[in-house]
């Protein structure tokens, strides 16, 4: 069985010593876009933050987010914008006051480059520099993608290695999570599908082969099983009805042994993209949909209608042009590639057809309420607006699929728009203002998007941009 | 993110080269050398340590022939093995506990190693098994004596 790891690790035998490119010479001044890949050198004590506008509605709880936040040591830079390590952040609101806290996840990779001063760990898109230590997928775990809450422990997800627990109060680490002694240093999505009674389902990817986990609602190992894929796709996340996984394999799949691990993919369209259906309390019952070549990261809730239809919607890209040579550039302060990600209707028909509809909006990190996750919808909150004169989204906004409408809001080009979570009737989330240099907190009502946000705080310390997490009402 | 197949193999190759009977001395130097190795930083008091010498930079780093094998079992936190009658050289050692005793590297479903290895010199595991490079060491006549930490 062949997959990324093991290819990866093929290439490091030899590769293990190649140096990291050097820094550019006499840079000029860096876009202001750049203040959303900076390090952040210390943890964030917890604090209080100032609320700017708006009375919050009387909601209490915790908005945990997680983002690569340290790219950079000594003369040392970190390959590619997914390579950073992990900052948790909560953001704490009761009362209509909120409070901010960070702390970096403790893993193996942070301890050992920073007694070293150095990036030298490999990941998606960083090549090994001398003197990194690679004994299990865990030893390069940036645990930097999501966070969720499961039982009495928050884990910090990253997706080719273990889950890492961290305490809800503190964000203290525990430690990575082996769900049972033979299950250490195995593959975790970082996208998580919770059904509404709290019940984890989740995959671990690796080449033409995926194994599913099955956990309670308070994160407890209840099953697992390896199944095998149309192809060796690169994942990043999967979707769920109630009733089965639906698992999308796209184009872009393991194909050599070069380093890093973005590059031993290759991007074969004539292979098109495959939907793996399979049945949660049967994984052996499968069934597969063929759908034009697309490329994605992000998938939303999918759901059932009463004939057999499968819905669900993504973000897909032309080709993997952003993940490829995009977000590397950014770390450098480089813009070069777009990213245009299409919000995209898939429909999979009870005759074996499948087909694809476009709603006509760019759109990224597409959230439903989550006490709806696998069943019917019509919404799709989202962030969108991405243009190629700068990188990251600049709205938030919820699109309705029966009415082919979008209710958006547009914060500007002085923001950088962070992924929003629905709660309630309201959208939480957050956005790193570049003129005042600081991330902010924002509450809008989900009835009325364009108005903007209803209430706003914004903090003493401008964050790296996070990438996904979850809210725990109080 | 990475694979140790390659290592994981490796290392359950040693289980496999233990079963063969190795001649007690099979150096034909004029002047035998005596290695004692030993391992130390055990932290499960069972099962063995399973361990193959090699004696050259090609079979060390392509997964071939070792000059030695040998497995001890472990019954605290520290193990030695003694051979004798090995020619003067460069050796480098790929060792793992075999917790469980069952003579075979544990792994993931997705072939992941999960006991504890290591290598001579305790060089560092950088997504594979540690190469020669970085691994071997110097045996002279007489006697010699050398530590690894299992971890």
């Amino acid at each position: 069985m062949l997959d990324r790891r093991q290819f990866v690790s093929r290439g490091l035998m030899t590769c293990a010593a190649v140096a990291l490119p050097a820094p550019v010479l006499a840079a000029p001044a860096k876009p202001d876009w750049t203040l959303g890949l900076g390090d952040v050198l210390e943890d964030i004590p917890l604090q209080s933050v100032t609320r700017l506008h708006g009375k919050p509605p009387g909601i209490a709880g915790t908005l945990y987010r997680n983002g690569p936040a340290r790219f950079r040591r000594g003369a040392s830079a970190a390959g590619h914008w997914f390579d950073g390590d992990g900052l948790v952040r909560a953001w704490r609101i009761a009362g209509g006051e909120a409070r901010l806290a960070g702390r970096f996840v403790d893993t193996p990779k942070r301890r050992l480059e920073e007694r070293l001063g150095r990036i030298v760990q490999p990941g998606f898109g960083t090549p090994a520099a001398a003197g990194a230590e690679v004994a299990g997928p865990d030893d390069t775990n940036a645990a930097n993608t999501n966070v969720i809450v499961a039982g009495d422990r928050l884990l910090a997800l990253w997706e080719a290695g273990s889950a890492t627990a961290l305490d809800p109060e503190t964000l203290a680490t525990r430690g990575p999570v082996t769900f049972r002694p033979d299950l250490a240093q195995m593959p975790f999505l970082a996208h998580p599908r919770v059904e509404p009674s709290g019940r984890i389902w989740n995959i671990g990817s690796g080449g033409k082969a995926a194994f599913i986990w099955k956990l309670s609602a308070d994160g407890t190992f209840e099953a697992g099983q390896m199944v095998p894929l149309p192809m060796a796709s690169y994942m990043h996340d999967f979707t769920a009805t109630e009733r089965h996984l639906v698992i999308l394999c796209q184009p872009w799949v393991v194909a050599s042994s070069r380093l890093p691990f973005s590059q031993s993919m290759a991007w074969q369209p004539e292979l098109g993209s495959r939907v793996l259906v399979i049945d949660k309390d049967d994984l052996t019952k499968r069934r597969e949909y063929e759908l034009p070549p697309l490329f994605f990261f992000h998938l939303g809730d999918a759901w059932e209608e009463a004939d057999g239809t499968i819905r669900f919607d993504g973000c897909f890209h032309k080709d993997p042009t952003f993940a490829l040579l995009g977000a590397p550039g950014l770390v450098e302060g480089r813009y070069e590639h777009s990213e245009r990600p299409e919000l995209t209707m898939v429909t999979l028909r009870p005759d074996g057809r499948a087909d694809l509809a476009a709603a006509g909006i760019t759109a990224e990190f597409p959230r439903s309420a989550p006490e709806l996750a696998g069943l019917p919808r019509r919404q799709t909150v989202h962030v969108g607006g991405y243009r190629p004169d700068r990188p990251f989204a600049r709205t938030v906004g919820i699109w309705d699929w029966e009415r082919g409408a979008n209710d958006s809001f547009n914060f500007g080009a002085q923001q950088l728009v962070e992924e929003f979570v629905p709660v309630g009737g309201y959208l939480i989330g957050t956005t790193l203002n570049l003129a005042a240099k600081a991330t902010e907190l924002h509450m809008l009502d989900s009835r009325r998007i364009a108005d903007g946000p209803v209430a706003s705080w914004r903090s003493a310390v401008a964050l790296p941009l996070s990438f996904h997490g979850n809210w725990l009402a109080a | 993110m990475l694979k140790l197949i390659t290592l994981a193999t490796a290392l359950t190759g040693i289980a496999a080269a233990s079963a063969i009977t190795v001649p007690a001395a099979a150096s034909t130097a004029d002047t035998p050398a005596a290695l004692e190795v030993a391992f130390e930083g055990i932290e499960s008091p069972t099962g063995q340590i399973m361990l193959s010498v090699f004696d050259n930079e090609a079979a060390h780093d392509a997964d071939g022939k070792p000059v030695r094998v040998a497995a001890v079992a472990v019954e605290g936190d520290r193990a030695v093995v003694r051979f004798e009658g090995l020619a003067p050289g460069s050796y480098a050692i790929k060792t793992f506990h075999d917790v469980d005793g069952n003579g075979e590297m544990a792994t993931n479903p997705f072939g992941m190693p999960l006991e504890p290895f290591a290598f001579s010199n305790n060089a560092k595991p950088e997504g594979g098994p540690a190469r020669w490079q970085a691994a071997h060491f110097t045996v002279t006549a007489g006697a010699n004596a050398v530590s690894i930490t299992i971890q």
